[in-house]
Order: structure tokens, then sequence, then C-alpha cells
């Protein structure tokens, strides 16, 4: 009898295994051992065309005495964060309340804030691209002539902007789905004890949402700390490196330099997912910290 | 309601569709188109009735050889396949199977070269080439030339020198370019000013520019971009240079580097010059045919380009004036190299030497892309016929040098663009701009 129901239980694992054995195989070859080998490279010296050449943490010491990854990177890289995150947040948020309300036609307003997100990021930014051209729309509206995107003080702006506009979609979905999460009787217990709309968006819809802010926003730090795409198509790092961030250096220096970092780059990778490490520990703790535990 | 969400998806498509007719990158060499995508490998066949001829032989031994490039524009595409197919009838036991590639080029290049899956003849261009060479993954071709009866000498010492490396040959350069004075015919006719010549110098460009600007037009006289590929040339004809002669040292703070960058972005201090950008555009060649800059230095690209997009657009093109150190000049040049790897070395050779022989460069010459590299084309009719072409050919003997700074090119390329930027967007003084240019580039020496 045992061992039937043994044989059926390992059966059963062996057939779960089975299952999971191409998503297994796919994971193993791209992404686990593509990280570590790129964790191995991070110690060496590395320019594609001869093999890689270990030289300990110097490619470290290198990342961390650049000058253009010291003043320009990392700083533009905190700052593009900080200011997205809760941007972006607070607007898919809002756009999800709105559209958790009865309103006439709201399938097509969420249809319409959605689209942003599944078009092709590079297709937006070279609308946006147009759009902030010098002789472009924004300029013709608003009779102005600035150079938007050859500008050291309003490039960055420009591409937080439009990466905040693409991004609040999926997030008001989510937002969405946790917000028809939260039962209906709490919303009533809130108004028989005298409640008002905003009061129980405050008291009720908030705390209930804590796991899903949670979710937001760390999905949203770890996409700002590797945004990439938009600055490629649009400023290639530029005007005088205002826009160059964490992934756009290491991209120059694994691709674009005359002489290949690949080790270096490697070295700044490991770097930048020790900090999104960081930022998401510290970011659960004052979350969860604050309130419920129900993260 | 389902109406709204067809409209909507009309819309969406729509969307799609437009973006797909974006515009496509201007032909200018520096210029990196974002996407990489390898396109469908073709084959370049010997038609039907060749192989009924020689069936027996050709059918089994086809020996393979794998040739890739950057895909500029289609039309040049297209002459590069011609030129296959004609090889391809003539070598039947050769089967040329042409791998172009879209977008960024080196670096599709140097990956398929770290998974040792590179092509066997592949582009090489001048200003990171020598990476190749010293990592030793390049075919030595001196014994392959003399195979064939090909000499140095047959080409233009500039060009085959850029591609020799302590002593070996390792490229056959294809054509080149180098930058010529290109000026509006209408517009110095409308101001009244003789068309430029040869023989001007930095004196005559200033008055003309001066008298060719209107700003409140959006119209000035000259090109001024922050562009490492413009701004070297006046470095040089201020007697000066970028790198020391063995590429261990940066010479962007010598006084002549700085007394260039301050006549440089003088012009625009002084209206008399502007950037691209500050006319809304990215390439300065638009605005050349727009009629919104009535000089630029541009090289022979700017030819068919004009043809194509501004056929009503008179002008015509001098050697770039001299400046108080004399003649100067930029040279482009990209050569045909044969990978270390390649199984039949001696196969690809005779694809590369077909492809750079007189015959071939003469079909490249008269379809007006580029300038061939072989010496024997400098008399030729086409040249006669072409003064523009000419300008552009005959700088590569007048003070040019080539587009070329070492193994920290591109950090040297991005500190000079950053330093004109400094100064046309920050006001940074011009010696000073210069100063930390240099020092930024001793950095990256000094990290090699």
């Amino acid at each position: 009898m045992a061992t039937r129901l043994n044989r059926a239980k390992w059966n059963e694992a062996a057939m779960g295994y089975l299952f999971t054995l191409p998503w297994l195989f796919i994971f193993f070859t791209f992404i686990v051992f593509s990280i570590g080998y790129a964790f191995y490279l991070s110690f060496t010296k590395y320019n594609l065309l001869s093999p890689p050449e270990v030289w300990g943490l110097e490619g470290y010491r290198r990342v961390l005495s650049d000058e253009l990854f010291m003043t320009k990177a990392l700083p533009n890289t905190f700052k593009y964060t900080l200011i997205v995150v809760p941007l972006q947040t607070f607007i898919s948020l809002v756009l999800a309340f709105a559209m958790d309300q009865k309103l006439r036609l709201r399938r097509v307003f969420r249809t319409i804030f959605y689209l942003p997100s599944v078009t092709s990021s590079v297709v937006i930014s070279l609308i946006f691209v147009w759009l902030f051209a010098p002789q472009g729309v924004i300029n013709q509206i608003f009779r102005l002539s600035v150079n938007w995107l050859d500008n050291v003080n309003t490039a960055f702006y420009v591409i937080m902007g439009m990466n905040i506009f693409t991004t609040s979609g999926t997030l008001m979905l989510i937002f969405l789905s946790g917000l028809q999460d939260i039962p209906t009787s709490l919303y009533e217990a809130a108004e028989i004890d005298g409640a008002d709309k905003m009061q129980s968006f405050l008291y009720v819809t908030i705390p209930m949402l804590r796991p899903v802010i949670f979710f937001v926003v760390t999905v949203g730090v770890i996409g700002c700390f590797q945004v990439f795409d938009q600055i490629f198509v649009m400023t290639a790092g530029g005007p005088l490196d205002s826009t160059t961030t964490l992934t756009y250096l290491i991209y120059k220096w694994a691709f674009r330099d005359t002489t290949i970092k690949m080790g270096q780059a490697a070295a700044a990778a490991v770097i930048l997912s020790l900090i999104i490490l960081g930022v998401t520990l510290l970011q659960r703790r004052v979350i969860e910290g604050s309130g419920s535990s129900t993260a | 309601m389902n109406r709204v969400f067809a409209f909507l998806s009309v819309l969406l498509i729509a969307a799609f569709a437009l973006s797909a007719c974006a515009p496509q990158a201007q032909p200018t060499p520096e210029k990196i188109v974002e996407t990489v995508v390898v396109r469908e490998t073709q084959v370049v066949e010997v038609p039907k009735e060749v192989q009924v001829e020689k069936t027996v032989e050709v059918e089994k031994e086809q020996t393979v050889v794998r040739l890739s490039g950057w895909a500029s524009s289609p039309s040049e595409t297209a002459l590069l396949e011609s030129l296959l197919y004609r090889f391809s009838v003539e070598n039947p036991d050769i089967l040329v199977k042409y791998e172009p590639i879209t977008g960024d080029y080196k670096q599709a290049l140097l990956t398929s070269i770290a998974a040792g899956t590179e092509p066997d003849v592949y582009y090489m261009d001048i200003f990171w080439w020598q990476e190749l060479a010293k990592n030793d993954v390049l075919q030595p071709l001196d014994d392959l030339m003399a195979s064939s009866g090909v000499k140095k000498e047959d080409f233009i010492p500039a060009l085959i020198d850029a591609f020799t490396y302590e002593g070996v040959v390792y490229g056959i350069p294809k054509d080149f370019n180098t930058l010529g004075l290109f000026y509006n015919k209408d517009m110095f006719d409308a101001a009244g000013l003789e068309y430029p010549t040869d023989d001007w110098t930095w004196d005559e460009l200033t008055i003309a520019a001066e008298a060719l600007s209107d700003p409140a037009n959006n119209v000035f006289g000259f090109g001024v971009p922050a562009d490492p590929g413009r701004f070297p040339v006046f470095v040089f004809q201020n007697g000066g240079n970028i790198m020391n002669a063995d590429f261990t040292d940066t010479e962007l703070d010598s006084e002549a580097a700085i007394g260039a960058a301050q006549f440089y972005t003088d012009l625009r201090a002084f209206q008399i010059g502007a950037l691209p950008s500050d006319l809304g555009e990215g390439w300065q060649g638009t605005l050349f045919g727009k009629g919104q800059l009535a000089m630029v230095y541009e090289g022979g690209w700017l030819i068919p380009y004009l043809r194509e997009q501004f056929p009503n657009t008179k002008y015509g093109v001098v050697m770039p004036p001299a400046g108080p150190g004399g003649e100067g000049n930029l040279i482009f040049t990209v050569a045909w190299g044969i990978s270390k790897n390649s199984k039949n070395p001696e196969a690809a050779w005779r694809v590369v030497d077909f492809l750079t022989n007189e015959a071939s460069q003469k079909t490249v010459l008269e379809s007006g892309f580029a300038l061939p590299s072989r010496t024997a084309l400098k008399d030729s009719d086409y040249l006669k016929n072409n003064p523009n072409s000419a300008a552009i050919f005959n700088g590569s003997f007048n003070g040019a040098r080539p587009f070329f700074w070492g193994a920290v090119g591109s950090d040297v390329n991005d500190q000079m663009g950053k330093a004109i930027e400094r100064i046309f967007k920050e006001g940074q003084a011009v010696a000073d701009s210069m100063k930390q240019a240099a020092e930024a580039v001793r950095k990256a020496l000094a990290d090699q």
C-alpha cells in the first residue's frame, strides 16, 4: 500500500519535472548560465577578439574611478528613478481609481490608456522625437523654439515624461485588478461608520492595496534602473552625457568603444544589480514596516 | 461598443503602419542605425544556362565564401550584388553568400568573431580595423596579393598604408571618401559672390559665410556640427594634429588645436555658422539641400543624396580651404578583410581581388557612390567629366590624413564632440574645454 502511494507520488513529481523541463532548459541556458558567465567576465579583461584574461577586481576599480560613471551615469540613474517611480505610481493609481468607477465608456478609456504599453518602445521613442523636434508639434502648439532633445536642461525630462506615459497604462491595469479584489463589504462598513469618499480611499483602499503598491513600486524601480532603449533611440546618452544612465554606459563600454571593455561593462552590470537588490530590500522594509504585513 | 473597438484597432494598425514609414537614416557614415537586423541570406546563384554547360565540375565542388558588410543604401547593396553576380558567372566553382548587416555592424561583427562564426570576407572601417589586426583575427594578404600579381603600388598610398599593420597588409581598400567644401551656387549668385576655388583660405571662407548669412531667416553661411568627423580638418589646417605620431598621446590641447576650436566655434558665435540642431536637423546635408546652409564640409555621399532628395539644388564642390598651417582633410575608407578562420582563404582572396580589380572599381566609380582606391583610375573620363567627384578624389592627395585615432579612437571622438558642444552650449572657454578633453583622452590611454 505504502509503496503504491509512493510510486504515485513519485510519478506525479516526475510528470511535474517533465512538464517544466523545456522551461528549465531555457532558464538554465539563457538566464542562469548567462548571469554566471557575466559574473565571471566581470573579473576579466575581455575585448571579444582575444580570450578573456582574469584580472581580479581591476574592472571594478576602473568602474568606480570612472568619471562618467560616478558623475553622470550613477546620479542620472538615481534622479531618473526618483522622479519617474513616484509619478508613474501616483498617476496609474489615480487612473485605476477613475477606471474603477462606473464611468460611461470606461472600457474605451481603459483601452486608450493601455495602448502606449503595448506599442514598441522604439516606436514611441521615435514618435516623441518627432513631437519634440525643433519644428515639432509641441513647439508649434505652444509657439516655443526649444530644442528639447538637444538641450542639457530638457532632454532627460522629455525621456522621463515619455516613460511615465508608456508605463502608466500597465501599472493602471495592475492597480485595477488590486482594486477589484477589495471586498465591497469593507466600503459598506466604512460608509456605516460615516466615512466619506476621501476617507474610505485613504483608510480602506490604500491599506488594502499595499501589496499591490509594493509590487508596482518594485517593478517600477527595477525598470527605471534598467532604462535603455528610449535613451538609445532618442539621445544616445547626449547632449553632454545629460541622459547617460548606467545601462547606456554599460552598452557603450561593451559595444561602442574602439577597444571593447566587456569585462569592465560586466563589472558595472554586477554593481547595477547589487544596487537594484539593495534598493528593493530597503523599499520592502519601508513599505512593509509602515503598516500591515500582508506583502 | 464593438464598433468602438473596431475603430480603435484600426487606429492602432494605422499607428503601426505609419511608424513603419519612418524616414530612412541619412546616408552619413557616422550615423549609426538602431536595430540590428541580419537580412535573409541571399545566395547569388549561377544562372541555369551556365550550369548546364559545366554541370560535371560545378555541381559538386563549389567552395562557399561568406561575405558581409553593412548595407548603407538599397542602391549600393544592389551594386554589390551585381558585382557578385558577375563574379559568380566568371567563377562557377565559388559560391558567394552575401550576408549584409543593417544596423550596428561593428557590434554584430565582433560578437560573431567572438563566437567563431564570422564571415570569410567582411568590411573593415578604418576607424577600428586595427583592433582586429592587433588581436590576430585577420588573414595576412601579402602572399595572396603576390599570387595574383596585385601590388601595393596599385592603390592610393594613403589608403593601402592605412590598412597595413606592422608592415603586413590586412585589408584591400574598396573605396574611400574625403571632405569637400560643398557650396550652393544659387545662394552665391544671389549674394553676388564669386564661387569658391581650390585656392581658398579661411579668410575667404569667413568673408563668404558672413555675406551669405541671414540669421533672422535661419540661413547661415557655414555648417559647424559638433562632429569629430569634421572638426579635425580645421586642426590639420591650423598645423596641428589630433594624436601624436604613434598614438600614445593626444594633441587636443596644443595651441594649433585650441586655435582651430576657436576659429570653428567663433563662426557660430558671430552668427555666420550654425549647428544642424540649431536649425532642427540632425545632419547638415539636409540643411544644405534646403538652402539653409550655404556651405558645408561633407563627403562624396552627399552627391547621390542631393541628386535623390534635392535635385533642384545647384551646387559645386571644391577642396577644403587652407588654413594658416596649410591644407588639411580627412580620409574615410573601408577595406575588405579576410578572416583568419576562413577555411578557404584562396577562394576568399579571389572574391576580394575581383571586387577591387580595375573593372569592378570602374563600375563603382561610375555609379557615383564612392571613389575607387586604385591610382589607375585617377585619369578616368568619369572624374574628368564630374568635377565634384574629382574634388573629393583629389582631396586624398592634399594634406589628408586617415580618420583614425588609435586604440582609444571612440574616446577621442567622444571628447572632441563634447569639447565643441561644451563651448557651444555651456559657454565654456575654448582652451579649458580642449584641455578637459585632452585630459579625458589621456586617462583613457592610461587605462589601456
